[in-house]
């Protein structure tokens, strides 16, 4: 999503509001398909405007599209409103796997959260097929994206804690014989979050680097939730991690 | 011939030109929208607003002379890329004959005129 100054959001909701009417009596999924292009379109016009994105910027480009009501003529709408689509949409899947999540739930006791997997590579699935045809997910992402979010929401956790926690787990010990580390409660404590956030923050710089020298696997892997996401985001993580293991060495320096 | 009467037929054959200029323009390569609108707008007088480009692009789609697919982009958001479709290359071939015997016979009236 575009960073922009409220005139600017203003003057882009009012635009596609027309937009929308003009399309209103063409078919559902062309409306849809032209709105997104047009989207798009802005988008990539403002990728170099200065964030947030002006009121004059955002002026200049709704200009040179033109409006809607010129555009969108009486001949266009009627084409538009007429033509049959090609291709099959296998429509079922987004329901197959809103069932999955729903069966995960009630047979949660029994099978834990499995049944989520196989929910997500079909909402992927679902997802693959009308990106390479170019279509717009609809109303229907909504039930594809619990099952995606969820299980990506446990593989991001679970890269982004699992590695600190299981070095520390192995280092504590051999960090412990090499510092002083003090025998009261309060110091001991202040060491290992020390050496707690000394390697979350490492692990996060490293993982933010390697985010960004492989950014298309990332998004790939967690299609479609990082389509936006772009190499500084990653960056912020690093900076992050950078500033935690900062704020570790000083309490592991400061443990007495 | 008034302003008003030119500005209809510039009007009527920019309508009836962009879909053959949209054709052309993704012959060599696949383009995205943005792209395809840039491309265009580099020709003198064709694309007065750039908004136009994108029903007829869902036209072309449905009518099967176009076909898209998504690419992740390094600069920014995905992209829907256009591409012409066996259909598409063998309808823009007719077309362009068809302009091509139309600038022609065109041509000729013209030098008949000037004689």
């Amino acid at each position: 999503m575009m960073d922009m100054t409220p005139a600017a959001r203003q003057q882009l909701d009012d635009y596609l509001q027309r937009l929308r009417s003009q399309l209103r009596a063409t078919r559902a999924d062309v409306a849809e398909e032209v709105e997104q292009s047009v989207r798009e379109h802005i988008e990539i016009a403002l990728d170099d405007a200065p964030a947030p994105v002006s009121g004059t910027d955002m002026i200049g480009i709704l200009d040179r599209l033109g409006s809607p009501e010129q555009w969108l003529g009486e001949e266009e709408r009627a084409a538009a409103s007429g033509i049959g689509h090609s291709g099959g949409d296998d429509s079922r899947l987004p329901y197959v796997a809103f069932g999955l999540v729903l069966a995960s739930i009630v047979s949660f006791m029994f099978f834990g959260f499995l049944l989520l997997i196989p929910a997500m590579f079909v909402s992927r699935a679902w997802i693959e097929q009308k990106r390479e045809r170019g279509e717009p997910l609809g109303s229907k992402r909504w039930l594809v994206y619990p099952s995606i979010a969820l299980v990506l929401a446990f593989v991001a956790l679970l890269l982004v804690l699992a590695p600190p926690l299981g070095a520390m787990a192995l280092v504590r010990g051999y960090v412990a014989q090499s510092f002083d580390v003090p025998a009261d409660p309060a110091g001991e404590l202040r060491f290992d979050a020390g050496l707690r956030a000394v390697m979350f923050g490492a692990w996060w710089i490293i993982a933010g680097a390697l985010c960004a020298a492989f950014i298309r696997p990332i998004r790939f892997l967690f299609l479609p939730l990082l389509d936006r996401v772009r190499r500084k985001h990653f960056a912020v993580l690093s900076a992050i991690g950078a500033l935690l293991a900062a704020t570790g060495a000083a309490l592991i320096y400061y443990r007495h | 011939m008034t302003d008003l009467s030119f500005d209809n037929w510039m009007t009527q054959l920019r309508k009836g030109l962009l879909e053959l200029a949209i054709l052309n323009s993704i012959v060599a390569a696949p383009l995205y929208g943005y792209d395809i609108v840039r491309r265009l707008s580099d020709v003198d007088h064709l694309v007065i607003t750039e908004g136009t480009v994108y029903p007829i692009l869902s036209r072309l789609k449905n009518s099967g002379l176009v076909e898209t697919y998504i690419e992740e982009s390094q600069e920014g958001p995905a992209r829907k890329y256009y591409r012409l479709t066996p259909r598409g290359r063998a309808e823009l071939h007719r077309m362009n004959q068809h302009w091509d015997s139309l600038h022609h016979a065109i041509g000729g009236l013209r030098k008949q005129g000037k004689r």
